[in-house]
C-alpha cells in the first residue's frame, strides 16, 4: 500500500541525501563505540556501568518511538487535548519502572535478560511461558517499527514503502551489529538530542506564528469536542495506553538490560528522570495538529498531521526537521529492540535452550549471528504487509500485543517484592490474561484487550499464591552462573 | 467542559519549555559524567 505521493512534503532527492547522511553517521558511530567490545558482557550489557545522561538519553529515545512523533498529533487530532495528555501519560511506565530497576540490579548483579529473573525465580514452565509472550510482543513491536519506517518515508518522501523500510532496517542492524548495546546506546544520545529539539522547535514556530487565541477560536468554531475535558472516548483512550505502556516497559528484555547495563546507583535516577523528561514530548508533538483549523490545513492521512503543519509553517525547512526527527525515532526504538530481543534468544534459547554449555566467545557470536537473522526476518514480515491475514495495520499489530504485555505486569512485580509469589501460578496467570486478553481483543475491540488481560493475570496469580503460597530466597537470584533452572522453594506456608 | 485558551497556552508553554531545556540537561550531565570520567 503506498500512501498517496500528493501528501508527500519532502522531494525525494533530499530525503535520500538524508538516509544516506544520517545512516552512515550511525553506522560509524555504532562501529566506533562498540570496537573495544571482547565479551559477550561488553557486548550485551555496555560493562555494566553506564552513567547517569548516556543511560537517561537511552530510555527517552527508546520510549520516543515513531508513534510518539507521528500518532501524538494524530490522537490530538481525533480526540483533543486528552489525546495528547493520554499518550503523556505514557511516561508512567518509565517512572514506575524506576524502584523496578533498582530492585532488579540489586538482586541480580550478574543477570543479561528478564528471563534469566523469570527462570531463576519461577522455574522452567512460567520461563517459557514467559519467553513466548515476550518473544511475540518483540517481534509485533519490531515488525510494527519497520512496517512504521517504510511507511513514513514513503509519506514524507514518496520513497517506496519496501526500499524505505529495508534501508532503515538495514542501517539499524548494522550498528547494532558492530556495536551492540554500546552502540545503541550512544546512537540513543545523539539521537534524544535531536527529536526534543525538533519537535520543541516546530512547537515554538506554531505558537509563534499562529498563537493560543486563534488556535483556541478555530478550534471552537470547528472541533469544539476536541476542547472537550469530558471526552468519553479518550478517557477510555488514556487507561487502555496506560496499562499496555506500563505492560511494555515492565516485562521488556529492552528495558531489563538497560537495568542490567546502568551503573549501580543510576538506573533509578535514570528512569526517573526519562520519565519526567519523555512526559512533555507527546504535549508538545501533539499540540501542533490542534492548529490545523487555524490554518485551514486539510489533513487527507490522519496520521500524516504533524508534518503537514510543519511543512506549512516552515516549508522545506520544516519537512527536512520532520525527516530527521521522524529517522532518529524509528532507529532510537528499532536498534534498542534488536539488541535486547537478540539477547533474550542468545541467553534464554541459544544457551537455555540448545547450547547450554556454550562459551562466552560462542555467545558473542551468536548474538551477532541472532541479530542478523532478526534483521532478515523483521524485513520479511514488513515486506508482506497487508498480505498476510495475521499482519495488518501498524495499530492493529501493535495492540494486539496488548494482551501478551498486560499479562505480564503482576507476574513480574509478585517476583521482584512478593516473595511468597506461586512459581506456577505466575506462568498460568500469564496463560490465562494472555488468552482472555485476545478473546476481548476478537469479541470485544483492540481497546481492552490490555485492560483484560491484565485484570485476569492478577486474580489467577493472587488466587494461586494465596492457595498455596510458596517461599522463595532472594539471594539465588544474584548467582553469576546459576546451577539450577529450577526454582528453590522452601514448601508451603 | 471545555479548556480555556490560557490554560491550553499555559499547559503547551510550560511542556515545550521543558522539552526545550531537556536537551540541554542531557550535554550537561555528559559534560558532568565525561569530566568524571564516569560515561560508560
Amino acid at each position: 500500500m503506498t500512501i498517496a505521493e500528493d501528501v508527500a512534503i519532502l522531494p525525494e532527492g533530499i530525503a535520500w541525501g538524508l538516509l544516506i547522511a544520517f545512516g552512515i553517521l550511525w553506522v560509524l558511530l555504532g562501529w566506533y563505540l562498540g570496537r573495544k567490545n571482547k565479551t559477550a558482557e561488553d557486548h550485551m550489557l555496555a560493562g555494566r556501568n553506564v552513567g547517569l545522561a548516556l543511560a537517561t538519553a537511552t530510555a527517552m529515545a527508546t520510549w520516543v518511538t515513531a508513534n510518539t512523533t507521528m500518532t501524538a498529533p494524530q490522537l490530538a487530532l481525533q480526540l483533543g487535548v486528552w489525546g495528547m495528555f493520554g499518550y503523556s501519560l505514557g511516561a508512567l511506565g518509565l517512572i514506575l519502572f524506576a524502584p523496578l530497576a533498582r530492585r532488579i540490579r540489586e538482586l541480580m548483579p550478574h543477570g543479561f535478560t528478564s528471563g534469566d529473573f523469570i527462570r531463576l525465580r519461577f522455574g522452567k514452565f512460567t520461563w517459557r511461558v514467559f519467553l513466548g509472550v515476550s518473544l511475540i510482543y518483540a517481534f509485533g513491536w519490531l515488525v510494527s517499527l519497520a512496517m512504521a519506517g517504510g511507511v513514513l518515508i514513503n509519506a514524507l518522501a514518496g520513497i517506496d514503502y519496501r526500499v524505505g523500510m529495508t534501508v532503515i532496517l538495514t542501517v539499524c542492524v548494522l550498528y547494532t551489529l558492530l556495536g551492540g548495546l554500546r552502540a545503541v546506546i550512544g546512537t540513543d544520545f545523539v539521537q534524544t538530542v535531536i527529536i526534543v529539539l525538533g519537535v520543541a522547535f516546530i512547537a515554538w514556530l506554531t505558537i509563534d506564528k499562529v498563537g493560543f487565541e486563534a488556535i483556541h477560536f478555530n478550534l471552537m468554531e470547528e472541533r469544539p469536542e476536541l476542547l472537550n475535558l469530558l471526552f468519553p472516548a479518550a478517557i477510555m483512550f488514556l487507561f487502555n495506553n496506560l496499562f499496555f505502556g506500563v505492560g511494555e516497559i515492565f516485562h521488556s528484555n529492552v528495558w531489563w538490560s538497560r537495568a542490567f547495563a546502568f551503573g549501580r546507583s543510576v538506573g533509578f535516577r535514570a528512569y526517573l528522570l526519562a520519565g519526567l523528561l519523555w512526559l512533555p514530548i507527546p504535549i508538545v508533538a501533539g499540540f501542533v495538529a490542534l492548529a490545523t483549523p487555524a490554518l485551514g490545513i486539510n489533513v487527507p492521512v490522519a496520521d500524516m498531521v504533524g508534518p503537514l503543519v510543519a511543512a506549512e509553517i516552515l516549508g522545506l525547512t520544516g519537512a527536512i526537521v520532520v525527516f530527521i526527527v521522524v529517522f532518529a525515532a524509528l532507529a532510537s526504538s528499532l536498534d534498542s529492540l534488536l539488541a535486547a530481543t537478540s539477547d533474550l534468544v542468545t541467553r534464554d534459547i541459544y544457551r537455555g535452550h540448545i547450547r547450554k554449555r556454550a562459551s562466552d566467545h560462542e555467545q558473542f557470536r551468536a548474538t551477532k549471528v541472532i541479530v542478523v537473522l532478526l534483521g532478515l526476518v523483521t524485513w520479511a514480515a514488513a515486506s508482506y504487509r497487508g498480505e498476510l491475514p495475521v499482519i495488518g495495520s501498524l495499530a492493529e499489530v501493535l495492540y494486539f500485543t496488548g494482551a501478551f504485555v498486560a499479562s505480564a505486569i503482576w507476574p513480574v512485580v509478585a517476583g521482584l517484592y512478593w516473595r511468597r509469589t506461586n512459581p506456577t501460578g505466575a506462568g498460568l496467570s500469564m496463560v490465562a490474561g494472555t488468552t482472555l486478553g485476545l478473546i476481548s481483543y476478537f469479541t470485544i475491540g483492540f481497546y481492552v484487550a490490555a485492560l483484560v488481560g491484565a485484570a485476569v493475570s492478577l486474580v489467577v496469580l493472587v488466587l494461586s499464591t494465596w492457595l498455596a503460597p510458596r517461599d522463595f530466597d532472594w539471594r539465588l537470584l544474584a548467582e553469576a552462573e546459576p546451577r539450577s533452572d529450577a526454582p528453590v522453594t522452601r514448601g508451603a506456608q | 467542559m471545555m479548556i480555556s485558551a490560557e490554560a491550553l497556552g499555559a499547559v503547551v508553554v510550560v511542556a515545550t519549555a521543558i522539552a526545550t531545556l531537556a536537551p540541554f540537561l542531557l550535554i550537561a550531565l555528559f559534560i558532568r559524567d565525561w569530566k568524571r570520567g564516569s560515561l560508560w
